[in-house]
């Protein structure tokens, strides 16, 4: 059953990003890739290997549809790869942990700094492998606060919207 | 065997992640490369499909533009079929309509997808222009769709010279606007004036010879540069592009094989 859920919500999301998201054509630089949320708010108990699989094949759809094969995939399978060990170092109070990653489980603060450090991560490795070179360092370093700044308001939205 | 076992176990996760992130990369590295796969990129059916259902909703909201730009295109059409009745045709050069399905303008790496395939003839390689001029190279093609590499892509080298007297240069563009193009290695000794025309060259099999691409909107030499740095107002309005014509010239393979392990 959560499987299902969490399988529904994905293509709800993937929906929004193909359909809204990568239209935006704001200031040139705002590209979110709201996707990660179905990544970043997947229960904890999965293995972690069986995890970054799944990052790899989220990011591999991704992929194809933005013309950069490798690329969302390499930077899923990071964030996967790092998800435990950053939840580890945030979280003090590992009881609190039992399934769902929430800000009831583990506290509003941590949740937030959770979002932001895995939206970063996989923001910055998406822009800089995408430009593969270090002359346009500036413009991917802005391209990824303005799309880290949209993407994490609306995983943070989608939170409170959930567990209110 | 069985402490190797034993590590090998211990590591298993980390293990995953080096695998998975190599073919990622290898990924990336074939991505580089010509041909591409079809079905991983925006080229495959279902995805293209999509665009091509999203872009038929935009449709509505520019056919007022649309038409006065395809009221133009039939002006100038019919303008080019009475300078060919005058003149022989000697290049085998046919031109295949094409719809912009799919399309970014604002990113460093940006594509287009189109509505013609290899059914269509599409091949890897063949120019596309629009009537105000070039537009890109054909990369990747599927059956139905395939992705074109316009100017304002990082990755993309163009054959270039003056019109008015022949002089070659390289069209890069440096993913800042997509309205202005750099053309490059053209030799300090040439005088560059704002307002020049820059065409095709035809030294590549993409293009023939004479296809409008841009025209100069400022040069600069530095002290002591042996090349200058020359901004091109590029004539292809990227930010509107819904037709474009696909070049495909009977040519292009022998052209090709010719120039084949030549770069």
């Amino acid at each position: 059953m959560e499987w299902t859920k969490q399988f529904v919500r994905y293509v709800i999301v993937m929906i929004l990003q193909v359909l809204l998201f990568d239209q935006l054509q704001l200031w040139g630089a705002c590209h979110p890739y709201i996707y990660v949320l179905c990544l970043l708010m997947m229960p904890i108990t999965l293995p972690h290997s069986a995890s970054m699989i799944i990052g790899a094949a989220a990011g591999l759809v991704m992929d194809v549809f933005c013309n950069s094969l490798g690329v969302h995939m390499a930077a899923c399978i990071l964030l996967m790869f790092i998800r435990p060990y950053l939840i580890g170092a945030i979280v003090n109070d590992k009881d609190r942990l039992n399934e769902q990653i929430s800000s009831r489980a583990i506290g509003t603060e941590a949740l937030i700094k959770y979002v932001v450090i895995g939206v970063l991560i996989h923001h910055l490795t998406v822009f800089s492998l995408a430009a593969w070179s270090f002359s346009h360092i500036w413009f991917v370093l802005l391209e990824t606060l303005v799309s880290s700044i949209v993407t994490i308001l609306i995983i943070i939205g989608y939170n409170v919207m959930s567990y209110r | 065997m069985q402490t190797l076992l034993k590590i090998l176990l211990r590591y298993s996760n980390f293990l995953v992640f080096i695998a998975l992130e190599v073919a990622a990369f290898l990924l990336i590295s074939m991505n580089n490369a010509y041909p591409r796969s079809s079905i991983l990129s925006t080229a495959n059916d279902f995805v293209a499909w999509q665009h091509a259902q999203i872009s038929e909703i935009n449709s509505y909201f520019g056919l007022k533009h649309q038409n006065e730009q395809l009221a133009a295109e039939n002006a100038a059409l019919r303008n080019q079929i009475s300078s060919m009745e005058s003149t022989e045709n000697d290049a085998p050069i046919r031109y295949e309509n094409a719809k912009v399905v799919q399309m970014t303008t604002d990113r460093l790496h940006n594509y287009l997808t189109i509505n013609r395939g290899a059914k269509d003839g599409i091949q890897s390689k063949q120019g596309v222009r629009n009537e105000d001029g070039a537009v890109g190279i054909v990369r990747t093609v599927g059956r139905n769709y395939s992705v074109v590499q316009p100017l304002i892509n990082t990755h993309t080298n163009l054959s270039c010279r003056f019109a008015k007297n022949g002089y070659i240069g390289t069209l890069q563009w440096d993913g800042k606007d997509s309205r202005f193009a750099l053309l490059t290695d053209v030799a300090a000794h040439m005088v560059v004036n704002q307002g020049d025309t820059i065409i095709t060259s035809g030294l590549s099999a993409a293009f023939p010879e004479g296809i409008p691409v841009g025209i100069v909107e400022n040069s600069t030499l530095k002290e002591g540069d042996s090349y200058y740095t020359i901004r091109v107002r590029l004539h292809t309005n990227f930010k509107r592009l819904k037709y474009v014509e696909v070049i495909q010239n009977a040519h292009q393979n022998e052209l090709e094989e010719l120039t084949d392990g030549m770069d």
